[in-house]
């Protein structure tokens, strides 16, 4: 059997471990679609501002953000459990057992985001569906980005379940709160400094809220500058989260333990 | 009464050491608060000062989430092989219970502390007795729903995963069909009367009666008390008959 359909049978036995998580899946869909259909929703009602329309999309977002940053979760299971060390006695290089986390991170996110996709698209019409199809390979990189950055803070944590939460907590907080998922930019620049407005720009998260938003559902035509912003600004964290984990799977291989 | 406090501070020293949780549960609500809370509530035009009205939701999400964090933590000893341990221990049933609850109320003041103080400094021109009818209504919501946890656990008993699931959905909805976050008048109908089954929209809005909101915004305060004090006496009540009657045999792991 060759590498590479080794690396795929690894990785979906990790994305069918993400769907059969049935507390996981309670929370996730709990969370986001009442965020969708009542939160967006009443914050309509209190606002002169068409909020439903800014944040039913951000959704979608914010679904694929929660579900890439799980496989963080099911990295220090496997670290914590010792089923790393199964995974490690299999014949796949650590290289292979690193992309087929990050494989299966992003496409449970996309498979996972896209499910709210569809219920945004019954709620809120979208002016270009079409638009939608060009851009899930950008999503599906940011979304193993995302991935990356979870995979990293399992490693750092290693064995420490509290931290490893806290490190999640702390990620998460930050990327969501300095976004324009929850709020649009204008209202960032005028309460927050200019340097954390700029970062809150350049946030994946942002990006990709924006070019749904944009693209999809207000139909502007897509601006490829935009989409390469979202690559470079995603890559780079799946680069990251593939190095750390390569590393801690090393260190296991060599000392047994992190 | 000494078997019962070594007990709390047997679980609870366990919270402090890292106090990881806590300080991460404050380092949520400050960022909460201090970045979303004030960008939205420059976006709210309905409502006077969102932002006051925010924090005191908040520091109710986070009584509904300790106090379902105490339920649960119970029916994960219960499947870890603790709760055989601390049934063979020579002291009653009842003194096991107290012994949970306190450990709650502990966990809920000193996570709280900090939350409740800022939203209070936000508020400002409060009284004592305000403030401390606010802080019992507090405690009361956050019995009120560690024993509905508590209750659930026959769930638990049968099935880890479903009680899971079904404590982490409905943690969800509990709170988004509530008056946590906005007031009842802004609510569609129909999400209206989901929202008068959820205990933190009575927990939520009489505590903001005794922070001084605007009594037009919210539910009849004697409505609301008697909600949450039925609320509690009944589920804290379960809780009692489930650990007296049903947690013998209960098969771990």
């Amino acid at each position: 059997m060759s590498e590479a359909k080794r690396i795929l049978q690894v990785a979906r036995n990790d994305f069918s471990y993400f769907f059969r998580t049935k507390w996981l899946m309670a929370i996730l869909l709990s969370l986001n679609l009442s965020d969708m259909l009542v939160v967006a929703l009443v914050y309509r009602k209190m606002m002169t501002f068409n909020y439903f329309q800014f944040f039913v999309p951000a959704v979608v977002v914010m679904g694929l953000f929660a579900a890439s940053l799980d496989t963080g979760r099911r990295i220090w299971l496997a670290i914590r459990e010792n089923v790393i060390q199964y995974y490690l006695s299999l014949p796949i290089s650590t290289h292979g057992l690193v992309i087929a986390y990050l494989l299966a991170g992003g496409l449970a996110a996309l498979v996972y985001s896209s499910s709210l996709l569809i219920i945004a698209l019954i709620v809120l019409p979208a002016q270009a569906i079409a638009t939608i199809f060009i851009l899930m390979p950008f999503l599906f990189i940011l979304a193993m980005g995302l991935a990356g950055i979870a995979a990293t803070l399992a490693a750092l944590a290693s064995t420490h379940g509290e931290y490893f939460f806290a490190y999640q907590q702390v990620v998460q907080v930050f990327l969501l709160t300095f976004s324009t998922v929850l709020y649009p930019i204008d209202v960032i620049r005028q309460y927050l400094p200019s340097s954390l407005a700029v970062l809150a720009a350049a946030n994946p998260l942002s990006q990709a809220s924006e070019a749904i938003r944009q693209f999809a559902f207000a139909g502007a035509p897509i601006q490829p500058v935009f989409l390469a912003n979202m690559l470079i600004v995603s890559v780079p964290f799946a680069v990251l989260g593939g190095v750390a984990y390569s590393f801690a799977l090393s260190t296991i291989r060599t000392k047994g333990k992190l | 009464m000494s078997n019962v406090l070594r007990l709390v501070w047997f679980d609870f020293k366990q919270e402090l050491n890292p106090p990881v949780w806590i300080i991460m549960q404050w380092f949520t609500f400050g960022m909460q608060l201090a970045v979303y809370g004030a960008l939205i509530s420059r976006l709210v035009t309905g409502l006077g000062d969102y932002l006051q009205f925010y924090a005191v939701g908040f520091v109710v999400m986070m009584t509904f989430e300790i106090g379902s964090h105490t339920g649960r933590h119970f029916v994960e000893h219960a499947h870890e092989g603790r709760l055989p341990y601390l049934l063979s221990l020579p002291i009653p049933r009842r003194a096991l219970f107290l012994a949970i609850t306190l450990q709650g109320g502990a966990e809920l003041a000193l996570l709280l502390s900090v939350p409740l103080f800022v939203t209070l400094a936000i508020i400002g021109n409060l009284t004592v007795i305000s403030v401390a009818a606010a802080v019992a209504t507090l405690f009361w919501l956050g019995f009120g729903v560690a024993g509905l946890m508590l209750g659930l656990s026959f769930i638990a008993f049968r099935s880890a995963d479903v009680y899971a699931a079904i404590t982490a959905a409905l943690g969800s909805l509990i709170i988004r069909f509530s008056t946590v976050f906005y007031p009842l008048i802004f609510l569609p109908p129909q999400y209206a009367s989901a929202a008068f089954l959820s205990p933190l929209t009575y927990g939520a809005d009489l505590v903001r009666l005794f922070l001084g909101f605007d009594p037009s915004l919210l539910l009849n305060p004697t409505y609301a008390a008697a909600v949450l004090a039925a609320l509690a006496v009944c589920t804290l009540g379960l809780g009692v008959l489930l650990l007296q009657r049903l947690v013998e045999g209960v098969k771990s792991g």
